[in-house]
């Protein structure tokens, strides 16, 4: 199977418009749908930088991209490997598939097709300035970030 | 009580014209009501049969028309029946004027009763009451894929074989649960059966000549698969249960051209809309679910596994559970019934039929209707004898357009670009 045209484009425009906000991000493995991710680093404001992975789903832009900290190695603010949370309410994660940590970004009651992956590195973006609060205060990561309504 | 046995006339006239005067053929026949009503078959049906199994046989009359009753007790071996069950003999002819004949006779081990036998008409006949309304021979060519055979897409199926819709495609990966009896047109006969196939059973009980395809398979994970059987129909309809296939299934009808009606009730089916996508000349489902006049309408969750699909994982389980409620088979049937009209409204499209003024009155792509005061109608004023004011029981036409920012159809996507 392959890209249809119309995923083709917007693959083309995802891309585009994350060169303009999110400009490290590249797409890889982008031949074969179900194996494409686009990968890049985001710097938080206290400027600790995290490799952040989106795995392009194959029927692109129709279901909720898996999202992922490649690195580094989260840890809780009592130096716990976040990944061992498996999935979590109060810190937005969900069941990790590859040994790090899946960010819950948006459920797909809430998706729609009109969601870019600009949108969703910008939830990202701001669960990462929550982490680091939860590090800094303790408290968890929903303290900063509520929960959309299911 | 004279016996009474139904056969097809088509595979009489099948049968006339391939066997010889002296040949005996064995078909499968099925009793019910304490063996006085027979559905006899020259080959098993296509449809999972009830009743009780019964041995059938089928002779042409000699030239003069005469089969020797004395003798067929013998001839047949009837002895070797169990519990003396009878053994049914139908003799084939034709009549002077070249039509089929069948004289149907009971053969016990004490002898040899006649039954009265009755032709399930040709598939020219099987519709000739819709005629005039509906253009039935033109619509038994007509191609039809149905996505989701729950309480929505079940009901659909069977209105459009009543209406002689010849073609179906049915797809859907769940089957029938307990929990889904009280809503479905199956019944308890039916359980763990995929829907596709028990729907399929009750198509062909409506029309025994419809072609109905099946495929079990989830339209999320078979993308091209579907795309294909969409691009080779004239007519989309979905009635599954989740936003990611109609999303897919959305880009499909837009690929292959092909127009698409979409079904759903909202929470505890409190009322429900029907969308009709004409590809590019009007709103597409995303159009419409993710910022027009659909968003943020709760969708009825029937079922555990459709609740879980769009939960995330964290959410405990008593919540999930608490999503779960459903509506009446009564408040479902309004939906399914508005999405048949539209379908055969398209299917006929082109043709001058009885209903072709319906297509001058749905003129809109989204309609909304509203089972009982609650939810997003809680505000409605009570029905009364106002006919001014919306009210729960009426189909309600709203004017959409297509949005000028859809990511989906909005062409050509680069346009995006620009801006």
């Amino acid at each position: 199977m392959a890209w249809t045209s119309q995923q083709s484009a917007r693959l083309r425009l995802e891309m585009e418009i994350l060169s303009r906000y999110f400009p490290s991000f590249v797409l890889k493995d982008s031949i074969i749908p179900g194996r494409a991710v686009v990968e890049g680093a985001m710097r938080s404001n206290a400027g600790h930088e995290y490799v952040v992975r989106l795995r392009v789903p194959a029927d692109l832009p129709n279901s909720v991209p898996i999202v992922e900290i490649v690195s580094p190695v989260l840890r809780d603010r009592f130096g716990h490997p976040l990944v061992d949370l498996g999935t979590s309410y109060p810190m937005h994660l969900l069941k990790p598939e590859n040994d790090v940590v899946r960010i819950c970004h948006y459920s797909a009651s809430h998706w729609s097709p009109n969601i870019t992956f600009s949108k969703v590195l910008l939830k990202v973006r701001a669960w990462i300035e929550a982490y680091e609060g939860h590090l800094d205060s303790g408290f968890s990561v929903d303290h900063y970030l509520p929960h959309m309504e299911a | 009580m004279t016996p009474l046995v139904y056969v097809l006339e088509d595979q009489v006239q099948e049968l006339l014209a391939h066997t010889r005067a002296d040949e005996w053929i064995e078909g499968p026949a099925y009793a019910f009501d304490d063996w006085t009503v027979f559905h006899a078959y020259t080959e098993k049906p296509p449809f999972a049969p009830a009743g009780s199994l019964c041995r059938c046989l089928y002779t042409r009359a000699d030239a003069a028309g005469l089969v020797d009753e004395e003798h067929l007790p013998h001839s047949l071996d009837i002895t070797r029946e169990p519990d003396g069950q009878p053994v049914l003999v139908l003799v084939v002819s034709r009549t002077p004027d070249g039509l089929p004949a069948c004289q149907a006779l009971l053969v016990t081990a004490s002898g040899t009763t006649a039954a009265a036998a009755q032709f399930v008409p040709r598939r020219s006949e099987l519709y000739s009451r819709n005629a005039g309304l509906l253009e039935v021979s033109a619509l038994g060519h007509k191609r039809v894929v149905i996505v989701g055979l729950g309480s929505g897409g079940s009901p659909v199926a069977l209105e459009l074989a009543r209406a002689g819709v010849g073609h179906f495609t049915l797809i859907d990966f769940d089957r029938l649960e307990l929990g889904n009896i009280s809503r479905h047109v199956c019944g308890v006969n039916d359980l763990g059966r995929y829907k596709t196939l028990a729907v399929r059973d009750q198509v062909l009980q409506k029309n025994p000549y419809a072609d109905v395809t099946t495929m079990e398979l989830n339209v999320n994970q078979a993308l091209s698969q579907v795309e294909d059987a969409i691009g080779a129909s004239d007519l989309l309809i979905v009635a599954s249960d989740n936003d990611q296939s109609r999303f897919n299934l959305n880009q499909m009808s837009l690929n292959t051209n092909r127009v698409a009606l979409y079904g759903r009730a909202i929470t505890r089916a409190a009322g429900g809309e029907v969308l009709r996508v004409r590809p590019w000349q009007g709103p597409c489902y995303n159009c419409v679910f993710s910022a027009g006049v659909g968003q943020g309408r709760e969708e009825e969750m029937s079922q555990k596994r459709q609740a879980l699909s769009v939960l995330p994982a964290y959410v405990e389980e008593e919540k999930v559970n608490a999503m779960i409620q459903v509506g009446l088979s009564s408040d479902i049937m309004p939906i399914a019934n508005m999405m048949v009209k539209l379908a055969l409204v398209e299917l006929s499209r082109g043709m001058e039929t009885g209903i072709s003024s319906v297509d001058e009155d749905l003129v809109s792509d989204f309609y909304i209707w509203a089972n009982r005061r609650e939810e997003a109608y809680a505000n409605w004023p009570a029905m009364g004898y106002k006919w001014t004011h919306p009210s729960i029981l009426r189909w309600y036409g709203a004017r959409v357009g297509r949005d000028p920012n859809c990511m989906v159809c909005r062409t050509p996507l680069a346009a995006h670009l620009e801006t």
